[in-house]
């Protein structure tokens, strides 16, 4: 069931212009990147790359989830979806599950570059995938906090700025209120702790540390687990 | 088939069904008839699963929405309000959506398919897409999805409304196809199209069911005190002076803008209560010897009865 709504998110996806407008700002973004550190001399690495098209992900992937279920609370599908045997969880993961195997696509740009760095030089093919590891779980855990936004409300705009909200305040926000100026060790520990791109950090350089890990799908979990109640909350509402 | 028990829904403040009671059993087609904003939709959203009652309960072949969510809703095709669908998919990718969303094998949807395209009249549009359709072809999209997994019970809300008269009629054939074979409930504000199809009607006003009974049972109920209209050879002050004299009459009409236009009268009469007056008109006009050429009870419409329920269910409800 989970896989049938999924598979219909994710073709559905390909139907709406905003599927191609942020596949292209992807496949532009990320290449500038990687050209800009892509030159005689440098180390032949992606981990430049990687950790500036981590910063694009704070708005291309709430534009990818905002239609998740807002487009379906708006043109009124909703209540036949949830009109069938279908449970809420089902839903949820099913819509989730979909918007993330778009996203893999949208990061095949990535492994375009790779593959002229394997040409031109002889990178070290671990960091790499690591790397590309971290991002998957980056678009999981902003994925699930874009289908929690989209729950709220049947308007995508809504739900978008929603989820940037959301991704900000541990990513970027945390980091420059409090990050370095706090003087308190045990603080700026937390501050770091919670922020997104640290956490992807140690991906970029090529570690896997099981407490990232952690951090990514225990968002992620807690993310799908609030849009599921969210969605269930038309019950008792 | 399906029971609804004490059904009530508040939305914050605003009571949308107020103590809704009844009970289809299965097998008969039932039409849910009321002015937009009476708590239709909100109450078949209820009986679907799709919001949970304030109070009250309802069942579906004995599995009740809520606590037996799954197992009730397997039970039920049904038709949202205005016929939601997705617009980029083509009709048979959205019905074998549909259909896995049931549980269905993929050879049973094959066949399905096929069966309830021909039904609807879609055989010729399978292969487009939804967004590209008429209303009309939409709607029979939205039907079709509902007979699908072949459900003992279909609940249509508003399913001929954006259809043009040829396509009503050809809507009506379907249920009369469907009849016997489904227990159904059709909502629609629109009277003659549940005056036809359906064994019984439900009226609903407020949120709380201002009449029910079979078509024929409302009209009788609604034709009693109904006027007679009489046009005879006489001038007004014969033909109302004969008329009164009649005991049961309480009122007559006389028509004065034809008056003049011959020596034609005609008139209108109420009756003091119940009676049907056509009898005893005929007499008193013969025993007269005036020459008759037309006599009918002016029989009220269905929609007559049914926006009087609804005047008086607003009076009960306006007095303190």
């Amino acid at each position: 069931m989970t896989l049938t709504i999924a598979k219909r998110e994710l073709a559905s996806l390909f139907f709406s212009p905003i599927a191609y407008v942020v596949l292209g700002a992807f496949a532009i973004g990320s290449s500038t990147f990687f050209l800009q550190s892509f030159e005689p001399g440098r180390p032949a690495s992606m981990r430049s790359t990687f950790d500036a098209v981590v910063w694009l992900l704070v708005f291309l992937a709430p534009a990818i989830s905002m239609r998740l279920i807002s487009e379906e609370l708006r043109s009124g599908t909703f209540e036949r979806l949830m009109t069938s045997p279908v449970n809420d969880a089902q839903v949820v993961l099913g819509k989730w599950l979909g918007a993330l195997v778009f996203f893999c696509v949208l990061l095949s740009p990535l492994a375009v570059h790779a593959f002229v760095l394997e040409r031109v030089g002889s990178p070290e093919l671990g960091p790499i995938l690591t790397g590309l590891l971290g991002l998957v779980l980056v678009g999981a855990l902003y994925l699930a906090i874009g289908v929690f936004a989209s729950a709220w409300s049947q308007n995508q705009i809504i739900a978008f700025l929603l989820t940037v909200f959301i991704i900000a305040v541990p990513t970027f926000a945390a980091y420059y209120v409090a990050g370095e100026r706090m003087p308190d060790p045990a603080v700026r520990r937390l501050v770091e702790y919670i922020s997104v791109n640290q956490q992807y950090a140690d991906f970029a350089k090529g570690l896997i540390d099981i407490r990232n890990f952690v951090y990514f799908l225990s968002g992620t979990a807690l993310f799908l687990f609030l849009a599921t109640t969210l969605v269930a909350s038309r019950r008792w509402r | 088939m399906i029971v609804a028990e004490h059904l009530v829904k508040w939305y914050g403040p605003v009571l949308a069904v107020d103590d809704l009671c009844f009970e289809i059993p299965a097998g008969e087609v039932v039409g849910f008839l009321g002015p937009n904003g009476a708590g239709k939709s909100t109450s078949i959203r209820m009986l679907t699963g799709y919001l949970p009652p304030s109070a009250g309960r309802c069942t579906i072949d004995g599995h009740d929405i809520l606590n037996e969510s799954r197992a009730a809703r397997q039970k039920i095709g049904y038709l949202p309000e205005s016929t939601p669908l997705y617009t980029e998919m083509r009709v048979t990718e959205y019905l074998h959506f549909c259909g896995r969303l049931f549980g269905m094998k993929r050879g049973d949807r094959v066949a399905r398919i096929d069966e309830v395209t021909d039904k609807c009249g879609l055989a010729h549009n399978k292969r487009r897409t939804i967004g590209q359709l008429s209303k009309g072809n939409r709607q029979r999209v939205g039907i079709a999805q509902a007979l699908l997994h072949d459900p003992p019970v279909l609940i249509l809300d508003e399913p001929t409304s954006g259809l043009d008269p040829q396509q009503t009629l050809a809507f009506r054939d379907l249920i009369a196809e469907l009849r016997g074979q489904h227990t159904i409930m059709l909502s629609s504000h629109i009277l003659p199209e549940i005056e036809r199809t359906a064994d019984r009607v439900i009226i609903i006003a407020n949120g709380r069911i201002a009449a029910q009974g079979t078509p024929g049972e409302l009209r009788d109920r609604a034709s009693r005190g109904g006027a007679v209209v009489v046009e005879a050879k006489a001038t007004p002050q014969q033909l109302t002076e004969l008329l009164q004299a009649i005991p049961s009459v309480a009122r007559v009409e006389p028509d004065r803008t034809k008056g003049s236009a011959g020596s034609w009268c005609r008139a209108t009469v109420h009756a003091k209560d119940d009676s049907d007056l056509r009898g005893a008109i005929a007499e008193a006009l013969a025993a007269k010897g005036y020459t008759v050429r037309e006599l009918h009870l002016n029989a009220p419409t269905l929609e007559r009865y049914f926006v009087e329920a609804v005047a008086k269910r607003k009076a009960v409800n306006t007095t303190p």
